[in-house]
C-alpha cells in the first residue's frame, strides 16, 4: 500500500524515485532510504499528493477500487486470492436474510419490553449486523483451509508487485488477476491493478502468511522483525499470537511462553478474587462509584454488535476493567477505557469461536476457557495503557498534549484548511479529544479496528506519537469538504464522521499516508520547526 | 442576508450557547437527540469528552438558534468539559429521576456551573426518566423544592416518551430571548471578511456580560 502510493508518486514523476522502493514490506523499504525519501518529499511534496490537486487525483485511483465495482464480478474468482473481500461480502449477502430476522426479533423484543407505550418520532436501533464482512473476525479454519488452497495460484504476492513498480510491466499473475477483473474495471494501468489487489489481500496474502509464520516459529521471537511484518496487518487467525507477542505479554521465548502465561492468567484470577469479588462493604466510596460508573458503561459499550449485550460478555468486561481500575489508582476508570478492552475481547475469543462475531455465544465456551480470555484481555489491556498512563490520570495532560501536537502538523501538512479551522474558530480538542481518548474506535466501524490495532501495537511505545500521523491522516481525509463547512457543520460532521461504508481500503490509505509523513516529518525535525 | 422570508440562509437573530451536564447515564444525549431531530437510541455510547448539536427555533417572531453542548457525566471530565460552560447562557442540569445519587449530586453541578458559567446564566433543572414512574426514587416536590431555593427552572421529563423535552429547551431559550431582547442591547456592526453570509452579521453585547473572547467567538448573544 505505501509502495502504491509512492508508485504514483513515481509515475507522476517521471520515475525520480523508482530507486528507493525497492523492497518487499514497504516500510523497511523506506527506512533505508529516510533522508533519500524525505529530501524528494521536501521538494516534491505536490508530487507526493500532497496538494490538493494531485491529492484528489489519487482518491480517484483509490476509489477504482470500490468494493462495488469488485463484489460485481465476485463470482469470478472466487479461487484468487484477491477476491477474499469479495468472499466477506457473499457471506454477508448469505446471511443477509438471517441478520434481518434478527434485527426484527431484536426489535419485536424491544417492543415487547416497552409494550403498552407509544413513542414519538423515531426510535433508533442499530441494525447489530453490519460487521461481518472483517476478515480479522474470520474463523481460524476459513482462514487455514484459504490460504492453503490460494497457495501458488492466481494470487499477486507483494514481490510481484514490486516487480512490477520497477519493470511496469504485467507478470502472468496479473494478468490472471486482470483476466477475472476486467468485467468491470478498465485496466487502466498494470500499476492500479497490482494496487488493488494488494490492499485487498494484504493480510492473507500467503507470501506472509509464509513470513508471519516463519518468524513465529523460532525459538525466539524476533520482535523487531514482527513489528515490522504486524504494521501491515496481520492474519486474523494469528492475530492473538502476535498482539501478545507484541505488547510484551507472552514472552518472545518460546519455551517460557505456556509457563509464563499459565502463571499470569492464574495471577489474574487472584486479582479479581480479591478486588473484585468482594462485597460492596469491604469497598470504599470511591470504589463503589468507580464499580457503578464501570456497571453502566459496559452495558453501552460496542451496542450495534450485539455480541457484547450478551449477560457474560459485559460481567467479563467488569471484570476486566474493574481489576484494572483498582491497579491504577493514578488514574481509575475513566469512560472510553471500556470501549479500548473490546478489540482485545474479540481477537482473543477468535481463537475459539467460528465464524462471524454476530454469531457468537459466549456460553459455549467452557468457564475457564473464559477465565483464560479474560486474563489475556487483562494484562494486554494493561500492557497497552502502560504507554499512555497521563492520557487518563486528572485533566488528561496526555492527551492534552497530543491534541496540540496534532493541530501543530495538520498546520504544517495543510495550511488552508488548518487556517479555515482557526477561522471559525474550531478547537480540535471538540473532536479529537475522542480520537485519543477512544483511539478511534468510535470513528470506523468495529470490523476494521482490529485491522487498525495491528498497526498500534506493531509501534509499541512510539505509539502515542504516531497516533498523531494517523489522525492526522485521518482528520485531512477530508480536508476539502472541511474547507466548505462553517464552524456548527464542521463540529457536526467531525463528531459524526461518514466512515460507516468504510472498508480496509480507506483505512489502509490512512495508515500509509500516517507512515509518510511520519517519514518525512520525523527525519526532518526542520518541516515541523519552521 | 437580510432577507428573513427568503432563500436557503435563513437569517438568525440570534444564537445561544446551552450546556447539558450531569450525571453519568441520566440521559443528557437523549435529551438532545429528542430535542434537535426527534430522536431516541435505545443502544446510545458513553459521551466521550462534549458532543454538539444545533437546534433552530422561532421565539416572538425571531429565529433563534440553540447550539447545544452535550457533556460527558463522567467526573474525570469535568476539567475538559467545564471548559464548554464559557460563554453559555443557558444549561440544563439533568437527573434521573430514579436514581436518588444523580439528584444529590446536582449541588455540586449547580456549584461547578456557578463558578465556571456566566453569572446571567438560565439554568432548568431536569428530572429525566419520567416514564419509568414505577421505579421513581426522586420525589417531585424534594426537586421543585430545591429548584426554588436554587431560583432554577423545574421540570420533569421522559427522552423516550418526548415528554416535556421540547417544553423545558424552549423555557430556557425563551427565558434567555426575554433577558437579552429586554436589556439594551448596543449592536455594532462587526467587520469580518467570513464567507459564510449565514455568521456575518451584527454582534449584540449584553451589558454586565463579559465580552466575547477568542475561542467562543461563536457562541452566545450574536445576530447575523
Amino acid at each position: 500500500m505505501r509502495i502504491d502510493f509512492l508508485q504514483s508518486a513515481n509515475l507522476a514523476n517521471g520515475r525520480r524515485i523508482g530507486g528507493s522502493v525497492a523492497a518487499t514490506d514497504p516500510r523497511p523499504s523506506l527506512v533505508g532510504k529516510e533522508s533519500n525519501f524525505s529530501d524528494i518529499c521536501a521538494t516534491d511534496l505536490s508530487l507526493l499528493g500532497l496538494e490538493k490537486g494531485p491529492r484528489d487525483k489519487q482518491h480517484e485511483n483509490y476509489g477504482l477500487c470500490c468494493p462495488e465495482t469488485m463484489m460485481s464480478n465476485s463470482t469470478n474468482n472466487s479461487n484468487s486470492n484477491s477476491s477474499h473481500r469479495e468472499d466477506d461480502r457473499k457471506e454477508s449477502n448469505s446471511t443477509l436474510t438471517g441478520v434481518d430476522s434478527r434485527f426484527n426479533q431484536t426489535l419485536r423484543n424491544v417492543q415487547g419490553l416497552l409494550k403498552g407505550r407509544s413513542f414519538p418520532g423515531k426510535v433508533l436501533i442499530t441494525r447489530r449486523s453490519d460487521p461481518i464482512s472483517d476478515s480479522g473476525l474470520r474463523s481460524p479454519d476459513i482462514d487455514r483451509s484459504f490460504s492453503d488452497k490460494d497457495a501458488g495460484t492466481s494470487e499477486q504476492l507483494d514481490d510481484s508487485v514490486v516487480d512490477e513498480i520497477q519493470s511496469n510491466s504485467k507478470t502472468n499473475s496479473s494478468s490472471t488477476v486482470n483476466k477475472s477483473r476486467s468485467l468491470t474495471v478498465n485496466t487502466e494501468s498494470t500499476s492500479k491493478e497490482s494496487q488493488k489487489s494488494t490492499m485487498g489481500a494484504r493480510a492473507t496474502d500467503s507470501a506472509r502468511l509464509t513470513k508471519f509464520t516463519k518468524a513465529l516459529s523460532g525459538s525466539t521471537v524476533i520482535l523487531e522483525k514482527m513489528r515490522e511484518l504486524a504494521w501491515s496487518g496481520v492474519p486474523s487467525y494469528l492475530r492473538p499470537t502476535v498482539w501478545r507477542l507484541l505488547l510484551g505479554y507472552a514472552p518472545p521465548n518460546s519455551d517460557r511462553r505456556e509457563g509464563v502465561l499459565r502463571r499470569k492468567r492464574v495471577e489474574y484470577l487472584d486479582c479479581v478474587a480479591q478486588y473484585y469479588d468482594v462485597p460492596d462493604t469491604e469497598r470504599t466510596d470511591e470504589e463503589v462509584t468507580m464499580l457503578r460508573q464501570i456497571a453502566v458503561d459496559c452495558p453501552r459499550t460496542v451496542p450495534d454488535v450485539s455480541f457484547f449485550q450478551q449477560a457474560e460478555v459485559q460481567k467479563s468486561l467488569e471484570r476486566i476493567l474493574y481489576t484494572w481500575a483498582i491497579r491504577h489508582p493514578a488514574s481509575g476508570y475513566v469512560q472510553g477505557i471500556n470501549d479500548l478492552a473490546t478489540p482485545f475481547l474479540v481477537v482473543f475469543l477468535s481463537e475459539y469461536l467460528e465464524g462471524s462475531v454476530d454469531n457468537w455465544s459466549i456460553s459455549d465456551l467452557p468457564l475457564e476457557k473464559i477465565s483464560n480470555i479474560e486474563a489475556d484481555c487483562y494484562w494486554c489491556l494493561s500492557k497497552l495503557l502502560d504507554g499512555m498512563q497521563d492520557h487518563y490520570t486528572f485533566a488528561q495532560p496526555g492527551i492534552q498534549r497530543l491534541v496540540f501536537k496534532l493541530k501543530e502538523l495538520v498546520r504544517r501538512i495543510d495550511e488552508p484548511v488548518s487556517r479555515h479551522m482557526e477561522e471559525q474558530g474550531l478547537e480540535f480538542l471538540q473532536f479529537a479529544f475522542r480520537w485519543f481518548n477512544c483511539l478511534l474506535i468510535r470513528e470506523i466501524p468495529f470490523n476494521l479496528v482490529t485491522r487498525l490495532w495491528d498497526t498500534y501495537l506493531a509501534e509499541g511505545d512510539a505509539l502515542p506519537d504516531f497516533l498523531v500521523y494517523i489522525f492526522a491522516s485521518f482528520l485531512l481525509t477530508w480536508s476539502d469538504k472541511l474547507q466548505k463547512l462553517d464552524f456548527q457543520e464542521m463540529v457536526m460532521f467531525l463528531q459524526h464522521l461518514p466512515t460507516q461504508n468504510w472498508t480496509h481500503l480507506e483505512l489502509e490509505m490512512v495508515l500509509s499516508r500516517a507512515y509518510m509523513w511520519h517519514t518525512m516529518f520525523n527525519s526532518s525535525p526542520s518541516h515541523l520547526a519552521s | 442576508m437580510s432577507n428573513l422570508y427568503g432563500d436557503f440562509n435563513q437569517k438568525i437573530d440570534y444564537v445561544f450557547k446551552i450546556v447539558l451536564i450531569g450525571d453519568s447515564a441520566v440521559g443528557k444525549s437523549q435529551l438532545l437527540a429528542r430535542f434537535s431531530r426527534n430522536e431516541f437510541s435505545l443502544d446510545s455510547k458513553a459521551t466521550i469528552g462534549v458532543e454538539f448539536q444545533t437546534k433552530t427555533i422561532v421565539i416572538d417572531h425571531k429565529t433563534v438558534k440553540a447550539q447545544i453542548w452535550d457533556t460527558a457525566g463522567q467526573e474525570r471530565y469535568r476539567a475538559v468539559t467545564s471548559a464548554y460552560y464559557r460563554g453559555a447562557v443557558g444549561a440544563m442540569l439533568v437527573y434521573d429521576m430514579t436514581k436518588r445519587q444523580s439528584f444529590d449530586h446536582i449541588a455540586r453541578w449547580l456549584e461547578e456551573l456557578r463558578g465556571h458559567a456566566d453569572k446571567n446564566i438560565v439554568i432548568m433543572l431536569i428530572g429525566n426518566k419520567s416514564d419509568l414512574g414505577t421505579l421513581r426514587a426522586v420525589p417531585t416536590e424534594d426537586a421543585k423544592e430545591f429548584a426554588q431555593r436554587e431560583n432554577l427552572f423545574f421540570m420533569e421529563t421522559s427522552a423516550l416518551e418526548a415528554t416535556n423535552v421540547e417544553t423545558a429547551f424552549i423555557t430556557v431559550l425563551t427565558e434567555i430571548y426575554r433577558i437579552v431582547s429586554k436589556k439594551a442591547l448596543t449592536a455594532n456592526e462587526e467587520a469580518e471578511s467570513g464567507k459564510s453570509a449565514l455568521l456575518k452579521g451584527t454582534k449584540i453585547v449584553v451589558p454586565g456580560q463579559e465580552p466575547e473572547s477568542e475561542g467562543s467567538k461563536y457562541s452566545c448573544c450574536r445576530s447575523s
